[in-house]
């Protein structure tokens, strides 16, 4: 049902959207609202991810004109743009707050474009004849991929981040950093190669070409790039990470710390940090225990059932008996 | 009127002998005529810390026990251990530590109300302000006896469980024998621990008087079982535990 509903969202963005064409791509347009069937995808379940996506591609078709099912291998590939990244809670990612936890995010979304654009193309190519496979490449396929591939990736942590899916943890904050750096570069070629089309020297051609070359090219970065920031935020925030947990470790009461080792050799002022808190948690361990030995020092437990007993079989007998008589007169003698 | 002073413990190698002989020592100081009698005869001590060498004695407590000879034969002046400046006078009865005469004790026993009789004898004859009475730890019929006799019990422990359990079965057995003054002493008390909060748990713990909290020290071990601790480290936390007991003990 809610499925249903996004799905009625997405395919009115869509019928909108038809509208903005990519330069020389007569069916493919500027999507940045394929986020949508994604980001339902993974916060509800894939299922509802698949339905938004179909539902919403064959409203968009049916009020943009194209007809309900003339394009219905599209409808499936939006559906498994909402299905594949949803995909991740089934590698135990439920709250995204690593870094490790974003790049399989990012990843996802990309790997969803390319696994979808490929499937409805190899459709096409089978059933319904719309295009042939080379000829294709430049006019359908590509820029397919590409819009849905960069809007995810830009788009889809912004909606996860609104319905706090995405905890801004350090190291996230870091890689988002890192992630806007990354497409303001991206973004800044596209830019200056669309303006190029202004200029009537160069043939339109060529700009198109130009462009496509430049798009392949900065997914391309935007991929490698982003799998080495990974890797990268990674070193840089683990040492803080690892101090953070410390202090973690230290309130519920485990003085262990040897998860600090690898910080604490090292020669900078996190090193310093991290030895300080080694020793501190050293220190605060002596004076629980201590403090916890002084505690048990001055108890005095007696077990009195036992102590009745041992009393009763002394009083008991013959001869206290008579002592105790006799007691009196010895002390006054 | 002659005071008799029990120490007893639950529990053997507590400090009973060397307590004994300490403020023994300290009341001899003080101007008292004060006597000693060990009647742990199954594992005698208290002579060594005075360098009575019960092997070139010709009487021990044994033989009054046995009938051989009056108590005051047994007793030996020991006076000089406290010094050139002493006042009073220190007695002490040892027990035998020959192999043979223990071996006797255990398989014979005696008549325990011949050391009632004997105490009486010595504070007559000596004669004596106060007798301290070490005794063998437990509770037996000996103990009893000396237990019903005294004026004063005081109880020695060690701060640990065993010693506590102990300590209440005497301290009720000692109140059905109507002792008329009982005080605990703690001794061994680890140095970490609180000795003051330590008192005040004993307090409630037996509802009765702690006099003195002795840490464990180290240079006590040194000085083994031959030495009067108080004498030789006036100064000492442990000194001043026992001259705060002895003041408790006299009027
Ligand atoms: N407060 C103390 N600190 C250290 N050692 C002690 C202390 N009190 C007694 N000792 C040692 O414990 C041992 C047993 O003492 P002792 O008086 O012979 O006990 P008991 O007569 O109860 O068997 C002796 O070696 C003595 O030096
Ligand atoms: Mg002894």
């Amino acid at each position: 049902m809610i499925g249903c509903g996004w799905g009625l969202v997405y395919g009115v963005l869509n019928s909108l959207s038809n509208i903005m064409l990519l330069p020389s791509a007569p069916f493919i347009s500027i999507r940045p609202q394929i986020a949508l069937p994604m980001a339902v995808g993974i916060l509800l379940n894939p299922p509802a991810g698949f339905v938004v996506g179909f539902i919403g591609n064959m409203i968009g078709d049916g009020i943009s004109g194209f007809g309900i099912w003339k394009f219905w291998n599209w409808h499936l590939a939006n559906g498994l743009m909402g299905f594949i990244p949803g995909l991740i809670r089934y590698f135990g990612i439920v709250k995204i707050g690593t870094v490790r936890e974003f790049g399989i995010l990012q990843m996802s979304v990309v790997l969803a474009s390319g696994i979808a654009v490929a499937f409805a193309v190899l459709l096409d190519v089978c059933f319904l004849h719309h295009m042939t496979f080379p000829s294709s490449f430049p006019s359908w396929i590509l820029p397919a991929f590409l819009t849905d591939a960069v809007n995810g990736f830009v788009l889809v942590p912004v909606i996860l981040l609104a319905f706090r899916k995405i905890l801004l943890t350090l190291e996230i904050r870091t890689i988002c950093l890192v992630t806007i750096l990354l497409l303001l570069a991206v973004f800044s070629t596209a830019v200056s190669i669309t303006l190029s089309i202004l200029d009537d020297l160069v043939s339109q051609e060529a700009v198109i070409e130009n462009f496509y070359i430049a798009g392949i090219v900065s997914v391309f970065l935007l991929v490698v790039g982003f799998l080495a920031s990974v890797v990268f935020v990674r070193r840089f925030t683990d040492p803080v990470i690892r101090m953070s947990r410390a202090s973690q470790e230290v309130e519920s009461g485990h003085y262990d710390l040897s998860l600090l080792d690898p910080v604490s050799s090292r020669n900078d002022e996190l090193g310093r940090l991290s030895r300080v808190l080694q020793k501190m948690a050293k220190t605060v361990q002596e004076r629980e225990r201590s403090l916890r030995q002084q505690v048990q020092d001055l108890q005095i437990k007696i077990d009195r059932k036992r102590k009745d007993e041992e009393v009763r079989e002394i009083v008991e007998t013959d001869y206290f008996r008579e002592l105790k008589k006799k007691a009196k007169a010895f002390r006054s003698s | 009127m002659a005071k008799i002073i029990a120490i007893h413990s639950f529990r053997g190698g507590t400090g009973k002998s060397n307590t004994t002989a300490n403020l023994a020592c300290l009341l001899a100081r003080e101007g008292y005529r004060v006597g000693m009698v060990d009647t742990d005869i199954q594992s005698p001590g208290i002579h060594v810390l005075f360098d009575l060498d019960t092997n070139d004695i010709p009487y021990a407590l044994n033989d009054y026990l046995w009938g051989k000879c009056d108590i005051a034969r047994a007793a030996y002046d020991v006076t000089k251990t406290l010094g050139a400046d002493a006042t009073g006078r220190l007695f002490l009865v040892p027990s035998s530590i020959r192999a043979g005469d223990i071996a006797r004790v255990l398989h014979y026993g005696y008549d325990v109300t011949l050391l009632k009789e004997g105490y009486r004898q010595l504070i007559r004859q000596l004669p004596l302000d106060y007798l301290f009475i070490d005794t063998h730890p437990g509770i037996n019929e000996e103990t009893l006896m000396s237990i019903a006799t005294t004026d004063v019990l005081l109880i020695i422990l060690r701060p640990d469980q065993q010693d506590y359990q102990g300590t209440a079965v005497t301290v009720e057995v000692s109140r059905q024998l109507e002792v008329p003054e009982m005080y605990i002493v703690l001794n061994k008390v680890p140095v970490r621990v609180d000795r003051e909060a330590l008192a005040a748990k004993a307090v409630s713990a037996y509802d009765c008087p702690v006099v003195g909290v002795l840490p464990h020290d180290e240079d006590m071990l040194d000085l083994g079982s031959s030495g009067i601790f108080s004498l030789r480290y006036p100064d000492h936390i442990i000194s001043r535990e026992m001259r705060r007991i002895v003041q408790r003990l006299t009027p």
